[in-house]
C-alpha cells in the first residue's frame, strides 16, 4: 500500500547542458524582441564606426588637408555627422529598450514559474529550506538571469559586431600601426574576466553577510523583551557588531579586488594609445599617416575598450546566470509534489467519519513519530487528542488534510483512503486551525472568508460570535474592514488564534482540525469559547488537539497519545476515573477545585 | 552636478563618523583631484605631441611626449588603486559605526517603542536603509568624487586649450544640464517606484512561502497566484517604464555629445584657417569631450543611489533622535539584590486609563507571590513593572527598599528570569538558547537544567540531541516545547526574582510538575511571581492575589480564598461548575494529591 516513503524536496543542482537548453528555450519565447535588439545593435555598430570615418575625412580634407592637398568646405562633414547622430538616437534608443525589456519579461516569466510550484510544493519541503531562501531564489537570484538574457546575449553579439568592425576599419587604414595597437587589447577581456570571477564570489559572500546583519536584527528587534529582560544588550551588541564587520571586511575585500584590476583595466589601453602616439606619430612625420587617420586610431581604439570590457563581463555573468538557473531549474524540475490519484474518487456526501489504520509516520530526518495509530472517530464526533507535549499530536493531525502522507498505514475520510481523492476535494472537506495561527496582511473580513469567499455575512458573524472574533472586531479602527499585519493592526495571539478558528468554522468543512486551537487564548475567553463553540460544531465532525482540560471539556470522547500510540481512549470522564495518564494530565485541575 | 539640496541635511551627520579618518579623507580627496587631473593632462601632451612631434617633424619630442603620457598613465593608475581602497575603506567605517549606534541605540529604548513601532519598520532601518548608505558610500563615492572632479578637470582642460573652443564646446553645456536633471528627477521616481514594487512583491512570495500550510489547507492556490501575478506585473511595468527613460536618456547624451564635437570641429575649423589654432588643439578638444559626457552619464547612474541615501539617512535620524524612555539616573546604583519586592501605591497607564490603580504588594525574600484574574486585568503590566519596562506614573516598585529607578538597569535585571507565555527562541541549537543568559554555563549544567524541565525528552527525539537548531523564532517547535526551552533559560539565569508569566499554560501538567519540582529546588530562597490560569499551578503560591481591573480585589493563601466567598472562589466555581455540566467530575473526588502522591502519577506518565 505505501509508496516511496519520502518526497524528493532537495535536488541537486541541474547539469550545464540542461541549464543552457532551459536558459536559451527562455531566450527563444523572447525571439521579437531579441531580433529587435540585435538589427538594432548592428545599426548602431556601424553608424558608430562611421562617425569617426567622416571625421577623419573632415580634418583630412578640410580643416588640416595635408600640403598641396585641396581644401573641402568643412560644412557638409559636419552636417553628415549630425544626421548620423541624429538617425543613431531612435536606433540606440530601441536597442536600449528592446533589450532590457526581453530581461525584464523573462525574469518575471521565470518568477511567475517558482512561484506556481511553490503552490504546489509539499511541507516536506517547506521543512526541508528556509524561508528566506525560497523568497530569494524567486528574487535576487533571477536577477543575474534577467541581465545575462536581458542585457548580455544581445550587448556580446554587439561586442563581437564592434571589434569586428573596429578591427577592419584599421586594418584597412595602416596594417603596421593596426597590428601594434590592438595586440595588448585582448588583454582587456581577459582582465574584465577574471575581475568578474574574482569580484563575484566576494559580491555573493558580502549578500550573505548582509543577510546575517539582517537575522541579527531581526531577532533582537522581535525579541527584545527577552534581551532587556535578562540584560543581555551587550550580548547582542556584540554579536550585531560582529555580523556588521563582516560586512564591512567583505566590502573591503570587494573593494581591494576592484582597487586591483579596474585601473589595470584603464591602464591597458593607455598603452595601446601610447604606441600609436609614438609609431603612429612617426608615420605622420614620415607622411605614412593623416592627422585625420591618427585622429581615427585613438579614436577608435577608444571606443574598443567598452566592447572588451563587456565581453569579460558577460562571460562572468554567464557564469552566475548558469548557475542561478540551474538552481531554479532544479527545483522547477525536481521537486516532488504529493501525489494526486490518477482517477480520484468523490469525498463521500453527509457528516464524515474519520480513521487512522496502522498508521505509522516519521520525518525524514528523525526517527518515527507515530507507531500504529489506530483511531475511529464516529460522522459528528467531537473527539479530543491529549497527550503529553511532544507525543506527536500535531504530526497525527497534519495527516488528515495530506500535509504529509503516513510511512505506512491508511488514513480514510468516510471510508475512503485520502490518498484516493482529489487533494482539492479532500481539502475543502477538511479544515484546518493549524497551532501557530497564520494570518494574511488583507482585511479582517477577507481573512475571516479566505475559505469561502461567497460566505454569506450573517454565517460570518455567527462563526466570529462563536469563536469569539465578534467580542474584539468592534473595538478594532475599522471593525471587520480593518488592515491586518505589518501594515496594519497587530492581533495578539490569542486574537489571531480566535480569528483563524472562525474562518475554519466559515469555511463550511465538514471535517474540522483544530491544532491546539486556544493556547495563547486567555482563561476567561477560553471559557467563554468552549461554551460557544460546541453548538458552531454541531453536524461536523472534529478532531481536536488540546493540553487544558477546559478545551477538553468540548469534546465527546478524548483519546490519549503517547509515544506514537494511542493509549487511552473514553469520554473525558471515564478518563478522569479510570485512565492513568489522562488523568496524570488533567485529573489535578479538576480536583483543585472540587 | 548631482547633488541637490535635499539629501545633504541627512548626510550630513554621517561626518560624525568621520572623526579619526579625518586625515585619511584630506589625503584621499588630495588624491582624487590629482587622479581626476591626469587625463586631462594626458591629453594635453597628445596635443604637444600631435603639434609639436608631428606638425614641426620632431621624433625626439614625441618620443619625450609618450614617455611623459606613459608617466602619467601609471601615476593615475597608482592613485586610482589607492583611491578605490580608501574610500571603501573609510565609507564602511562611517556605515559600521552608524550600524552599531544604531542598533546600541535601539537595545536601549523601551517596550513602548517597540510595541508602538511596527517590527518590520525598526529592521528596515538597520538593514536596507543601512545598505543604502552602505552601497552609496563603497561604490558610489569613488563614482562620485572622481567623475564630479573629472568634468571639473575637463572644464578646466578645454579652457587650457582653447576658450574659444571650451565656450562653443559649453553650448550644449545648459541643455545638457536640464536634460540630465529632468531625466534624474523622472528617473528617482521611477526607480522608486520599482523598488515599492519589488518590496510589495517580495512581501507577498514572503508572506505566500510562510503561510503555504493555510493556503494549500483552505485551496486557495488560485486566489494568490492572482495576487502575485498582479504584483508580478507592477514590477514588471515598473521596471520597463524605469529602462524606457533609461534608453531615452543615455542615447539622448550621445546626440548631444555629437552636437558638442560638431561645435568643436566646426569653430575648430574657422579658427585653424585663420591660423590662430592649432590641429593638435582640436583634436585633443574633441578628446577632451569624451572626459564630460563620460562621467556625467555614470553620474545621473547614481544620482539615484544618493537620494534614496538621504532619504535612508533621515528615517535613521528619527531613530537615533527617539529618546530612551527608560534609562539610568546620572547615580545609578550597583545593587546586588536579595530579593525583597514591594508595590507601594503603584498606578499606571499605557495611555490615558490607568490600567493598575494604586496597587501595593509585598513579597518577601524567597515568597511566591501568584497573580490570578481575567485578562486584561493587570496582571501582566505589574510583572512588566517588576522587569522595569515601564517606570510607574505614581507610586514605586521597591527592590530590597530602593526604588527601582535609583538601580542600574542592566545589572539589576540580570538578577530578573522572565518566562513568557509566547517566549522567543533564537536561532541557533536548543543549547544555545537556554544558554541565552548565562554564555559561560558549562555543558553539564545546560544538561542539568534542560533534565530538570524536561527538555531531555524532547531532545532525545532529534539525532543531534541538544545541539538541534532552532529555527527562526522557533519555527517547528511547539508552543510547549518552546516555554520549557524558555523556563530552562530563566533557571540558568540563576535569578533572584523568577516571573512566570503563565509560562505553563502550554505544557501538560505532568511535565508541569516536573518544572514546579524543579524550581522548588533551583529556586529554594529566592523570590518568584507567577501569573497562571490553571489552579493547580498557583497552589504552590505563599500568596495569591487575584486582579481585576487594576485594583487586588481578593488576597490571600489557596485554602484561606477558596473558603471564603469572593472572587476567586467565583472563579473556581466556574471551572467546577463547567466541569459538571460536561459531566467531568467523577461521583466521589479523588483526595487531592499530596506531592508524594502527584510525583506518583508523573513516574508513571514518564516513557521508559
Amino acid at each position: 500500500m505505501s509508496g516511496r516513503p519520502f518526497l524528493s524536496v532537495d535536488p541537486a543542482d541541474l547539469g550545464f547542458a540542461p541549464t543552457a537548453k532551459g536558459l536559451a528555450g527562455l531566450w527563444r519565447r523572447e525571439r521579437q524582441l531579441v531580433a529587435a535588439g540585435l538589427v538594432c545593435a548592428f545599426a548602431y555598430s556601424a553608424i558608430s564606426l562611421a562617425i569617426p570615418l567622416v571625421v577623419q575625412h573632415a580634418i583630412d580634407d578640410s580643416i588640416a588637408p595635408a600640403a598641396g592637398h585641396h581644401h573641402n568646405a568643412l560644412w557638409p562633414y559636419l552636417l553628415i555627422v549630425l544626421v548620423l547622430a541624429l538617425i543613431r538616437f531612435p536606433i540606440n534608443f530601441t536597442r536600449r529598450y528592446a533589450t532590457s525589456r526581453t530581461g525584464i519579461r523573462v525574469e518575471a516569466r521565470m518568477r511567475e514559474l517558482l512561484y506556481q510550484a511553490y503552490l504546489r510544493y509539499p511541507r516536506a519541503f517547506y521543512d526541508a529550506h528556509a524561508t528566506g531562501q525560497v523568497v530569494s531564489r524567486a528574487t535576487n537570484d533571477l536577477y543575474p538571469i534577467r541581465y545575462f538574457i536581458g542585457w548580455g546575449m544581445t550587448q556580446g553579439l554587439q561586442s563581437l559586431m564592434m571589434i569586428c568592425g573596429i578591427a577592419i576599419v584599421l586594418f584597412i587604414v595602416n596594417v603596421k600601426l593596426a597590428a601594434i595597437a590592438l595586440i595588448a587589447m585582448p588583454a582587456v577581456a581577459i582582465l574584465t574576466y577574471n575581475f568578474g570571477r574574482k569580484v563575484m564570489p566576494i559580491s555573493r559572500h558580502v549578500q550573505q553577510l548582509k543577510a546575517d546583519v539582517t537575522e541579527a536584527a531581526d531577532e533582537s528587534v522581535v525579541g527584545i523583551e527577552m534581551v532587556q529582560a535578562f540584560g543581555r544588550e551587550d550580548d547582542v551588541q556584540g554579536r550585531f557588531g560582529e555580523k556588521a564587520g563582516f560586512v564591512r571586511d567583505g566590502v573591503v575585500r570587494q573593494a581591494r579586488v576592484e582597487a586591483t584590476f579596474l585601473p589595470g583595466m584603464i591602464f591597458l589601453p593607455t598603452v595601446s594609445i601610447a604606441a600609436v602616439v609614438y609609431f603612429g606619430g612617426h608615420d605622420v612625420i614620415h607622411d605614412h599617416l593623416t592627422t585625420g587617420q591618427f585622429y581615427l586610431f585613438y579614436q577608435l581604439l577608444l571606443q574598443l575598450v567598452w566592447p572588451l570590457e563587456a565581453l569579460g563581463w558577460i562571460l562572468s555573468l554567464a557564469q552566475r546566470a548558469t548557475a542561478s538557473a540551474s538552481r531554479s531549474f532544479a527545483w522547477l524540475r525536481g521537486i516532488e509534489t504529493i501525489p494526486e490519484p490518477e482517477s480520484p474518487r468523490a469525498v463521500p456526501d453527509g457528516p464524515l467519519s474519520v480513521q487512522f489504520e496502522n498508521v505509522h509516520f516519521a520525518y525524514s530526518s528523525g526517527s518515527e513519530v507515530l507507531s500504529g495509530v489506530e483511531l475511529e472517530v464516529a460522522p459528528g464526533e467531537v473527539i479530543a487528542v491529549c497527550g503529553p507535549t511532544g507525543a506527536g499530536k500535531t504530526s497525527l493531525l497534519n495527516l488528515l488534510p495530506r500535509f504529509y502522507d503516513p510511512t505506512d498505514g491508511r488514513v480514510l475520510l468516510g471510508g475512503v483512503d485520502v490518498r484516493d481523492l482529489g487533494i482539492a476535494d479532500l481539502r475543502s472537506a477538511v479544515a484546518i486551525v493549524t497551532q501557530r495561527p497564520i494570518l494574511f496582511s488583507i482585511p479582517l473580513r477577507e481573512n475571516l472568508m479566505a475559505a469561502r469567499p461567497d460566505a454569506p455575512w450573517d454565517e460570518v458573524l455567527a462563526a466570529c460570535e462563536a469563536a469569539g472574533v465578534a467580542h474584539f472586531a468592534e473595538d478594532l479602527p475599522d471593525g471587520y474592514d480593518t488592515l491586518i499585519g505589518e501594515r496594519g493592526v497587530n492581533l495578539s495571539g490569542g486574537q489571531r488564534q480566535r480569528v483563524a478558528l472562525a474562518r475554519a468554522l466559515i469555511g463550511g468543512a465538514r471535517v474540522i482540525v483544530l491544532d491546539d486551537p486556544m493556547s495563547a487564548v486567555d482563561t476567561q475567553t477560553e471559557r467563554h469559547l468552549v461554551l460557544n463553540l460546541r453548538p458552531a460544531l454541531a453536524g461536523r465532525t472534529v478532531l481536536l488537539a488540546t493540553q487544558r482540560l477546559s478545551t477538553v471539556q468540548v469534546a465527546d470522547r478524548a483519546v490519549v497519545l503517547s509515544d506514537g500510540e494511542i493509549v487511552e481512549s473514553g469520554t473525558p470522564a471515564e478518563l478522569l476515573a479510570s485512565g492513568a495518564l489522562f488523568g496524570a494530565l488533567f485529573g489535578e485541575e479538576v480536583s483543585a477545585v472540587a | 552636478m548631482p547633488e541637490g539640496g535635499t539629501p545633504r541635511t541627512g548626510l550630513s551627520r554621517l561626518s560624525r563618523y568621520l572623526p579619526g579618518q579625518r586625515r585619511e579623507v584630506t589625503v584621499l580627496l588630495a588624491l582624487g583631484v590629482l587622479m581626476a587631473a591626469a587625463p586631462v593632462a594626458a591629453l594635453l601632451i597628445v596635443r604637444d605631441a600631435i603639434d609639436k612631434g608631428m606638425g614641426h617633424k620632431e621624433p625626439t619630442r614625441l618620443a619625450v611626449d609618450v614617455g611623459i603620457y606613459l608617466g602619467v598613465s601609471a601615476i593615475a593608475w597608482l592613485l586610482q588603486t589607492t583611491l578605490v581602497r580608501g574610500l571603501a575603506k573609510v565609507g564602511q567605517n562611517v556605515v559600521l559605526g552608524l550600524r552599531q549606534d544604531l542598533f546600541d541605540h535601539l537595545t536601549t529604548l523601551s517596550l513602548r517603542y517597540f510595541s508602538e513601532q511596527k517590527a518590520g519598520w525598526i529592521i528596515a532601518r538597520l538593514t536596507s536603509d543601512a545598505d543604502a548608505l552602505s552601497d552609496v558610500l563603497s561604490q558610489g563615492l569613488t563614482t562620485l568624487v572622481v567623475n564630479t572632479l573629472t568634468i571639473l578637470a575637463a572644464v578646466v582642460g578645454l579652457f587650457i586649450i582653447d576658450w574659444r573652443l571650451a565656450l562653443s564646446a559649453l553650448v550644449i553645456l545648459p541643455p545638457t544640464l536640464i536634460i540630465a536633471r529632468k531625466f534624474q528627477v523622472s528617473s528617482h521616481a521611477a526607480f522608486l517606484r520599482v523598488r515599492e514594487t519589488i518590496a510589495i512583491m517580495t512581501a507577498q512570495i514572503a508572506e505566500s512561502v510562510s503561510g503555504m500550510a493555510v493556503i494549500q489547507a483552505f485551496n486557495r492556490e488560485r486566489a494568490f497566484l492572482d495576487e502575485f501575478d498582479k504584483a508580478n506585473d507592477a514590477n514588471r511595468r515598473s521596471n520597463t517604464h524605469a529602462q524606457w527613460l533609461n534608453s531615452l536618456f543615455f542615447p539622448g547624451i550621445e546626440v548631444l555629445s555629437a552636437v558638442s564635437m560638431v561645435s568643436v570641429l566646426w569653430i575648430g575649423g574657422r579658427l585653424i584657417t585663420h591660423g590662430s589654432l592649432t590641429i593638435g588643439s582640436v583634436v585633443s578638444g574633441v578628446f577632451v569631450l569624451n572626459l564630460i559626457f563620460q562621467p556625467l552619464q555614470e553620474l545621473s547612474d547614481i544620482y539615484g543611489q544618493v537620494q534614496s541615501a538621504g532619504a535612508a539617512m533621515e528615517k535613521i535620524s528619527s531613530v537615533l533622535d527617539t529618546e530612551a524612555e527608560i534609562h539610568n539616573q546620572p547615580k545609578a546604583e550597583r545593587l546586588d539584590i536579595e530579593g525583597d519586592l514591594e508595590f507601594d501605591q503603584v498606578t499606571f497607564s499605557y495611555g490615558r486609563d490607568p490600567v493598575l490603580h494604586a496597587i501595593s504588594l509585598h513579597v518577601p525574600v524567597g515568597g511566591c507571590l501568584a497573580l490570578v484574574g481575567e485578562s486584561g486585568g493587570g496582571k501582566s503590566t505589574s510583572a512588566k513593572l517588576v522587569g522595569r519596562f515601564y517606570d510607574p506614573d505614581s507610586g514605586a516598585v521597591r527592590v530590597d527598599g530602593h526604588d527601582l529607578r535609583t538601580l542600574e538597569l542592566r545589572g539589576y535585571r540580570r538578577q530578573l528570569g522572565v518566562v513568557l507565555q509566547d517566549p522567543f527562541l533564537f536561532s541557533g541549537t536548543i543549547a544555545s538558547n537556554i544558554r541565552f543568559a548565562q554564555p559561560n554555563a558549562t555543558d553539564e549544567q545546560v544538561e542539568d537544567v534542560a533534565k530538570a524541565v524536561g527538555i531531555d525528552r524532547i531532545a532525545r527525539r532529534f539525532d543531534d540531541g541538544l545541539a538541534h537548531p532552532v529555527r527562526e523564532g522557533g519555527a517547528g517547535l511547539s508552543a510547549g516545547e518552546r516555554q520549557l526551552i524558555s523556563i530552562a533559560r530563566a533557571l540558568l539565569a540563576d535569578p533572584r526574582i523568577l516571573i512566570l508569566d503563565e509560562a505553563t499554560s502550554n505544557i501538560d501538567r505532568p511535565t508541569e510538575i516536573l518544572i514546579e519540582r524543579a524550581l522548588d529546588r533551583l529556586l529554594r530562597g529566592r523570590t518568584s511571581i507567577i501569573i497562571a490560569h490553571r489552579l493547580a499551578t498557583v497552589r504552590r503560591a505563599n500568596e495569591i492575589c487575584v486582579v481585576e481591573h487594576g485594583h487586588i480585589t481578593q488576597r490571600g493563601t489557596f485554602d484561606s480564598l477558596l473558603a471564603v466567598d469572593g472572587p476567586f472562589r467565583s472563579l473556581a466555581k466556574d471551572l467546577e461548575g463547567q466541569a459538571q455540566e460536561m459531566g467531568l467530575l467523577p461521583q466521589s473526588p479523588p483526595v487531592i494529591g499530596s506531592r508524594e502522591s502527584r510525583s506518583a502519577s508523573v513516574a508513571s506518565s514518564e516513557p521508559e
